[in-house]
């Protein structure tokens, strides 16, 4: 008598479904409720970005930039601005660090609450979702009154920041910082210790630190696999060794871990942003960079720790322009969707979701 | 203004033209069976609305607001909305299946009304086999499922349907063991003798301890698994792959699911007040009004579990069920029947 | 049973968490019974200023924001009078196509261009996107501004060669890279930030 066979067959998790942040596609091949093969699809996001900064000036391409992970605006603008600034060698004035790394974390915590709305949204809890956005119009608030715009700044320019704060600025952004710690509270009673949250999260997707760093997975997901890898530690830029904030890093690598981790972050960026505007001095926004901003001969990579693992940008330079000839985005993401293949197998269907939210995969990280 | 009395006078005006008592018996059952369903449609309705409402509220934003007072129209715009739909067949469906399984899954949710007491007095039939004929028919709906699920000829449905059937029916044997432990304890089938052994509030049965509180425990689990709410929304649930046994489904077939989901709620709810919080009995308000603010407790602690708690994943659920609710419900039928046999915390 | 035991008062807790909001007033606004106030330096639709007095348009026809616009949304026509000064016959700019970035109003030295807070302009048709010198002026003239204050910028003079076709985004650069004094266009005082 022949066993009884089972057949594979091939799902396809397509580009227009509510979980896959942003348009990625997967085919996945199941032998019954279990998955065997996963296969990402991507490209419905290309916008040919690194194409069109090869036609704008330096100034122009921040918009541009900007729309690369319009999650973390800033840290786009401020990867591709750094690397500007290491070519030409410009030393920014003091203040226009301080506005930096507040926009920039500031912009963190915007990030990390979009990945804790669309997280638990994934996984069932509606509510959720709506708290976050709600602290995070108060983030969004702060960066309209500064520069104008709540998604795509175009604030961090090359030499400085366009603009400094308004007189309002402070004020609110104390009152955001005080109210923002009791709400990372209410955000974790909902779902940090939910006997059904952990049920679903605990052991899924399991990425050991060999594997992490095997594929190149950098920031938050990489530190919940037990590697304590920081940029803004390791290999600081800008003025991030002058503030006192911690690490956080767990052991087990699953998606309980990944969400552990980026909460902690949230609060200490908070730490960050209060110690930032204690300290941040009187000054110039802007250096004085020439209007013809033409960069000497050269090629430089700058890479800066974003919410989703490391940033880079590569800027190469033909000296004689106003142009860069060739501008290469690198994000956090593409790294995290190669090894999702790799953590899926032998999951359940309604994992997939569960793992590709934790490990906070977004789609225009991936196809610029 | 005792409604009871007014069904009475009604029944006696009809008894005294003369027709023969079978002929009254019937046409005063199909009153009171026209009379409820109209009722529940309007309580449907009214759910409706209260969810997107009280999920609003929950998540600090308003809700429905433009269509009339505080949007309480808009459940009519939109049932309005799904009557002008098109009523779309996929191709090579199985027809019949196709189009009775709507039909089947609204009847059985109205069904289960025959035996519902909603006040003193006012119940449809007061059958002594009253709860055990309601789960019968509730669990009717389990053949609207799988007949959802198989007649849409789509691989996507016929998933979704076969892990709603797994679902409910694992989740029916907590339900009905929960039950049986009030059953053992009230001595009766019958709604009305089971609301009428709870005469004072310290003896309605979910705060008879120990048993009380475990079976009324058991019994909302299940019952939100059973109406497949979150944390048991896998049917339904939009951010999962498969879709759901309702997703070939369009217009009035699709608003009879919808309907039938709420009408459902709502029965479920029914019974809990009726096994666990002593049914119509209060003082001082009319029997019928603590009926209904009862079961609208316990309907809007059914809409805050769903938009509170995430979901569970199919496997987790039937664990969850079959390794943990069932051993725990039995041993609390054991309990509750020694507690009955033997004369503790009986009073 | 521990595990049990916390596992309910989580799911309890949970249930209060939500359950006390129910008591707090809703943070959404009625739109567009209730709007929100918009910052003044919200970037929303492209206007071009006049002046307040003469109700003349500001613009001198110097052609930079045509070319800091990265996206050559802003096309500007115009004629040249006896000396060679340019007149502007039509200002065109395609909402369409622009990206709300805020260059061109960095770019001007004259008050002539702005980013106002206003944002409600949809329409049926996507001609309707693209807006001509008239409808710039109206949409800005109820929209407030201080004149810039800054020193003449030190961009070159753009060639006639640069005629009415978008000349895309390359020549000039872009206001970023300019002298510290042009810091804002005309939300603040420049003196302002220089402490």
């Amino acid at each position: 008598m022949s066993e009884l066979r089972t057949q594979e067959f091939q799902i396809n998790m397509g580009p227009q479904h509510p979980s896959t942040h942003g348009v990625c596609r997967f085919i996945l091949t199941l032998d019954g409720e279990v998955i065997i093969k996963a296969e990402p699809v991507i490209g419905y996001l290309h916008r040919a970005i690194e194409k069109i900064c090869e036609n704008r000036t330096y100034a122009q391409c921040i918009p541009v930039i900007d729309r690369f992970e319009y999650c973390t605006s800033m840290s786009s603008e401020m990867v591709f601005v750094l690397a500007a600034e290491k070519l030409a060698g410009i030393k920014i004035p003091e203040r226009a660090e301080y506005l930096r790394v507040i926009m920039l974390e500031l912009n963190r915590i915007a990030s990390h609450l979009i990945w804790y709305g669309t997280t638990s949204l994934d996984l069932g809890a509606i509510t959720p979702f709506l708290y976050g956005f709600r602290e995070r119009e108060d983030v969004l608030d702060l960066f309209e009154m500064t520069c104008g715009q709540r998604l795509t700044y175009n604030y961090i320019r090359v030499g400085g920041v366009s603009r400094d704060i308004p007189k309002e600025f402070i004020p609110k952004c104390h009152e955001f910082l005080d109210k923002f710690q009791g709400k990372v509270d209410d955000y974790e009673r909902v779902l940090t210790e939910n006997p059904i949250f952990l049920v679903r999260n605990k052991n899924v997707g399991v990425l050991t630190p060999q594997m992490a760093v095997a594929y190149g997975i950098s920031g938050p997901s990489l530190r919940a696999s037990g590697v304590k890898w920081d940029l803004r530690v390791d290999d600081p830029y800008s003025i991030y060794d002058r503030f006192r904030f911690e690490i956080p890093s767990f052991q087990n690598g699953d998606c309980y871990d990944r969400y552990l981790v980026r909460i902690k972050e949230m609060r200490e960026s908070a730490k960050i942003v209060g110690q930032a505007i204690e300290q941040m001095p009187e000054g110039d926004i802007m250096a004085k960079v020439p209007a013809n901003f033409k960069p000497p001969k050269g090629e430089v990579y700058s890479r800066i720790e974003n919410s989703r693992g490391e940033m880079g940008a590569y800027i190469q330079s033909p000296g004689d322009s106003k142009k860069p000839l060739r501008v290469k985005l690198r994000g956090g993401s593409y790294n995290q969707l190669q090894v999702m293949p790799e953590l899926v197998r032998g999951h359940k269907v309604a994992d997939v979701v569960a793992i590709m939210a934790s490990l906070d995969i977004i789609m225009p990280e991936i196809d610029r | 203004m005792e409604i009871a009395a007014i069904f009475k006078y009604l029944y006696e005006l009809l008894a005294s033209t003369g027709l023969p008592s079978m002929l009254v018996d019937i046409i005063a059952l199909g009153f009171a069976a026209v009379v409820v369903f109209l009722f529940l449609a309007l309580v449907a309705l009214f759910l409706v609305w209260l969810e997107r409402k009280v999920s609003a509220h929950i998540q600090q934003r308003f809700g429905p607001m433009r269509t009339g007072w505080h949007g309480w129209i808009q459940t009519v715009a939109d049932a309005i909305k799904l009557l002008q739909k098109e009523d779309t067949t996929p191709a090579n469906a199985d027809h019949p299946v196709f189009y009775w399984a709507p039909i089947i899954a609204f009847v059985a949710a109205f069904m289960a009304y025959v035996a519902i007491p909603f006040g003193d007095g006012l119940i449809v039939s007061d059958l002594n086999i009253g709860i055990l004929f309601i789960i019968a028919i509730t669990t009717f709906t389990i053949i609207s499922l799988l007949m959802a699920g198989w007649g849409s000829n789509s691989k996507y449905a016929l998933l979704g349907g076969m892990r709603s059937a797994a679902q409910v029916v694992s989740y029916e044997v907590p339900m009905i063991i929960s039950v049986l432990a009030v059953v053992v304890f009230a001595g009766s089938l019958s709604m009305v003798d089971i609301v009428e052994s709870q005469a004072k509030i310290y003896q309605w049965y979910i705060f008879r301890l120990p048993f009380g509180p475990i079976a009324f425990i058991i019994y909302i689990i299940a019952a939100t698994a059973e109406t497949n709410r979150t944390p048991f929304d896998i049917p339904e649930a939009e951010q999962e792959l498969v879709a759901g046994f309702n997703v070939e489904y369009s217009g009035m077939k699709f608003a009879m699911f919808f309907l039938a989901e709420f009408v459902n709620m709502f029965t479920v709810s029914a019974i809990a007040t009726t096994l666990f919080l002593g049914g119509w009995q209060g003082p001082l308000l009319p029997s019928w009004v603590w009926f209904l603010i009862k079961t609208f407790g316990m309907v809007f602690v059914f809409m805050w579990f769903r938009w509170t708690y995430p979901r569970l994943r199919v496997d987790q659920l039937m664990e969850f069920s079959w390794k943990f609710l069932v051993p725990l419900g039995f041993a609390n039928l054991i309990l509750a029947g020694w507690m009955k046999s033997s004369g503790w915390f009986n009073w | 049973m521990k595990k049990l035991v916390s596992a309910i008062k989580n799911l309890v807790i949970g249930l209060f968490t939500t359950g006390k909001h129910l008591g707090r007033h809703a943070i959404t606004l009625q739109y567009p019974t209730q709007r929100w106030p918009m910052p003044e330096r919200s970037r929303g639709i492209v206007v071009l200023l006049s002046d307040r007095e003469t109700g003349a348009l500001n613009c001198t026809v110097c052609l930079l924001c045509m070319k800091a616009c990265p996206s050559a949304a802003i096309r500007i026509e115009y004629d040249k009078d006896e000396k060679g000064k340019r007149i502007l016959k039509d200002f065109i700019v395609d909402d369409g196509i622009c990206c709300f970035c805020g260059l061109c109003e960095e770019a001007c030295n004259f008050s002539a261009i702005k980013m106002a807070p206003k944002y409600e302009f949809s329409t049926l048709n996507r001609n309707d996107l693209t807006w001509h010198k008239d409808r710039l002026k109206e949409v800005g003239l109820d929209v407030p501004y201080e004149k810039v204050a800054r020193k003449k910028s030190v961009v070159a003079k753009p060639s006639a060669a640069a005629a009415t076709r978008p000349s895309g985004p390359d020549s000039a650069s872009g206001p970023a890279a300019a002298p510290d004094s042009k810091v804002d266009g005309g939300g603040e005082p420049a003196g302002e930030e220089q402490k």
